[in-house]
């Protein structure tokens, strides 16, 4: 049977981390290494199956499960992981790619190779810096709502009981008194997003399929997604 | 008597209020940091300015009398005040006694005040017979204005310019750099003018056609010759006399070319030395300045990102990644960031001037070394680093770093998420950016704002479309997520709100400008 997992192309300190932060939901995470890549210790103890890189990426698709996989390119060479990721996505055109860039230049090509997800790293450090340096407690509390370091969650919610609104707009709820969350985002099927009580907020009833980002602690964040919908 | 000098030197030296005094002079006239400095610098000016236009206009005119009395005296004695001054705090003379006196006991030896005036007289006529103490000594001679010569002295004022203006003072060590090649130029003009003065006045003296009659004509048609102006009043009348002039005037090209190349190369070789004392004068003042050590791949992004709202200065080892910082328009300085000198030279408050240190090198060595250079100097300034492996994670912490960011665990973190809960991501994302125009912002509580609002329901955010995430109590040290509208607000909290930025200026300025009634 073909399995849901992780691939991960390329064998370092990146690896490293992403296994750490992934194992709790892919039970099964290969990691496919460059035959320049040295031997990672770390990935080797933890039991993780390590495979040599190959050009040919037909055998991937009789053993797992693509289109509910997730590939992660983590190569340390821009242009090696961009090589990576429109091969990939040249044979697989369902699969979920995930690529790392150093630069926001490698970041634009590796979203012309078909990346569903780039993440700049020097942008993405950048910006967490100068966050940390200008809004401190804003980004102390986002960090630790989006990394669940504290006991504030986030959560997406998909509004099944659209009943409950009784045809009401977003800005006419209070949310925070009534359910005990704060609703950051709504994204309606559209996937228009937009935030509670800006000024698109009048125009659109909440209905099926809509999606609430929520903040607040696990309980209430329950109790709400009881009433309205479902977690996704 | 030398039981009183001592005494004498003893009191003065630990009186606090003549300590503090002497420092304030000290400051007033010598000490370029020192707020007030350029006032009076600016006010001597001024008066240098006055009394050049008055010696000018009296030239011709009938000056009021007042005005000759202002820069005759009033400037004078001015002038006088301060150099009394200068000599004062130049140097110290209760330090000089109370050495000898402290040595000659320690030693067992007589105390003898006859060392000591010597000392001091050495000391103090150092000073006196210094270039700009006799500059100051001489703009004080028109006082004598009874002596019309005298007079002219007040031109010596405008050399006093050059203690004021730190440019001219810059010219000037530019100048002085090139002392050796000066003097190999004075020597050589010197002996060209007076060889052509001889030789002229020998070829010419005689002859009743030439204008060339004594040796000071000839000195000057030399001079004129060989500085390339020619004015052509004095020509040489005889073949002798013009094969002089020729050689004179190809040695003059060859001065001028020689000057001119001297004078260039000096600022060239100067000029960024001239660049980093403009910085520092430029940074000097500035407050919450970010310091960024190393300047490669996310130093540069960080820079950009913060140049548009702050102070920043890169420090930076490296020539090449210095002057890259330079043409990105940011103040940048080629000093080791892991040099405690380098931190001296940028004459800077750290604990006070200095809102956070970032060490961005892409090497743990170098940010370690960084961050115990910094910790060294300063026990209680924001210090954040980059982690480039995790192994040295305890190193940074050990050496002081408040905040270690390292790359490989964002982006696992960024993962761990992204598969969890994408929309959630990007939402988070989207606000942290501000491009959707909707911003998360944290609004101080000060007293302004405790005048009119004492509890969260007070403050109407719903009226603003803005959502209150949560209030950051300073005392508690803690985030108090969806606070109940009876939160008691306080000195020190921060209000963390999400809207569009325009409504959360408003809200900024609604809540400084509401008064309780």
């Amino acid at each position: 049977m073909k399995k849901t997992s992780a691939l991960i192309f390329g064998s370092n300190e990146y690896t490293n981390e992403i296994v750490k932060n992934i194992k709790h939901k892919y039970k099964n995470i290969v990691i496919f290494k460059h035959e320049s890549e040295p031997k990672n210790i770390e990935l080797e103890k933890a039991n993780i199956k390590i495979y040599e890189f190959s050009d040919s990426w037909d055998f991937l698709e009789d053993k797992y499960d693509l289109s509910s996989s997730i590939a992660f390119c983590v190569l340390e060479d821009d242009a090696e992981n961009i090589f990576l990721t429109i091969s990939l996505r040249s044979t697989f055109k369902e699969l979920n790619i995930i690529a790392l860039s150093k630069n926001k230049e490698s970041a634009n090509k590796l979203d012309m190779a078909g990346a569903n997800k780039v993440i700049p790293m020097v942008q993405t450090t950048a910006s967490i810096i100068s966050d940390i340096l200008k809004k401190p407690i804003v980004t102390d509390v986002l960090h630790n709502i989006l990394y669940e370091k504290s006991d504030l969650k986030i959560a997406q919610i998909e509004v099944t009981n659209e009943s409950c609104f009784d045809g009401k707009y977003p800005s006419d709820i209070e949310w925070s008194k009534k359910h005990g969350v704060i609703m950051l985002s709504i994204i309606h099927e559209d996937m228009s997003s937009e935030f509670i009580y800006s000024s698109k907020a009048k125009h659109h009833a909440i209905r099926n399929g809509d999606i609430f980002v929520v903040v607040g602690y696990e309980t209430d964040i329950q109790e709400f997604k009881n009433l309205i919908g479902r977690d996704i | 008597m030398k039981s009183l000098v001592v005494d004498w030197a003893y009191s003065l030296s630990t009186s606090q209020s003549y300590q503090k005094i002497k420092r304030f002079f000290y400051n007033f006239l010598e000490n370029d940091d020192y707020k007030y400095k350029k006032h009076f610098d600016i006010f001597m000016i001024i008066l240098i300015f006055l009394s050049v236009s008055i010696l000018v206009r009296e030239v011709k005119h009938h000056v009021n009398d007042f005005w000759l009395f202002f820069s005759n005296y009033i400037v004078s004695f001015i002038f006088l005040v301060e150099y009394i001054l200068r000599l004062w705090v130049n140097s110290s003379i209760t330090k000089i006694i109370i050495k000898n006196y402290e040595y000659d006991d320690m030693l067992d030896r007589e105390f003898r005040l006859s060392i000591v005036f010597y000392q001091i007289l050495k000391i103090k006529s150092k000073y006196i017979f210094s270039f700009k103490a006799i500059i100051d000594l001489l703009a004080i001679i028109p006082f004598f204005h009874q002596i019309r010569l005298l007079r002219i002295f007040v031109l010596f004022r405008v050399f006093k310019l050059f203690r004021y203006a730190r440019s001219f003072q810059t010219f000037i060590s530019v100048l002085a750099t090139k002392k050796f090649e000066f003097i190999t130029l004075l020597m050589f003009s010197g002996i060209v003018i007076f060889v052509s003065s001889v030789l002229i006045y020998v070829m010419e003296a005689n002859n009743d056609d030439s204008q060339i009659n004594t040796l000071y004509d000839a000195f000057y048609w030399s001079i004129v010759t060989i500085s390339t102006v020619g004015y052509g009043d004095i020509t040489p009348a005889t073949s002798a006399g013009q094969f002089v002039a020729m050689v004179v005037i190809i040695a003059g090209i060859a001065v001028l070319a020689f000057t001119t190349s001297i004078v260039v190369s000096a600022f060239n070789e100067k000029l960024d030395e001239i660049r980093e004392i403009k910085i520092i004068d430029d940074i000097r003042k500035s407050k919450n300045l970010y310091i960024i050590c190393g300047y490669e791949n996310i130093a540069k992004e960080v820079a950009k990102q913060l140049l548009k709202d702050n102070n920043i200065i890169v420090l930076d080892e490296d020539l090449i990644r210095v002057n890259e910082a330079k043409k990105d328009g940011i103040l940048a300085l080629n000093y080791d960031p892991g040099n405690i000198d380098s931190y001296k030279k940028l004459r800077i408050d750290i604990n006070a001037q200095v809102k956070a240190i970032l060490c961005l090198r892409e090497s743990d060595v170098e940010n370690v070394y960084t961050t115990l250079t910094v910790r060294s100097i300063s026990n209680s300034v924001y210090i954040l680093s980059l982690l480039m492996n995790d192994i040295n994670k305890n190193k940074l912490t050990f050496a002081g770093a408040n905040e270690i960011l390292y790359t490989q665990e964002l982006v696992g973190m960024i993962a761990r998420e992204f598969i969890g809960k994408p929309v959630a991501f990007e939402v988070i994302h989207a606000l942290r950016s501000g491009y959707t125009n909707v911003d998360i912002e944290e609004i101080m509580i000060d007293e302004r704002v405790l005048l009119s609002f004492l509890t969260v329901g007070e403050l109407k955010n719903i009226k603003f479309r803005l959502v209150l995430l949560g209030i950051y109590k300073r005392d508690h040290k803690r985030f108090f997520f969806n606070p109940i509208d009876s939160t008691i607000l306080e000195h020190g909290d921060y209000l963390v709100v999400i809207g569009n930025g325009v409504f959360i200026k408003e809200f900024k300025k609604y809540l400084h400008t509401k008064i309780r009634r």
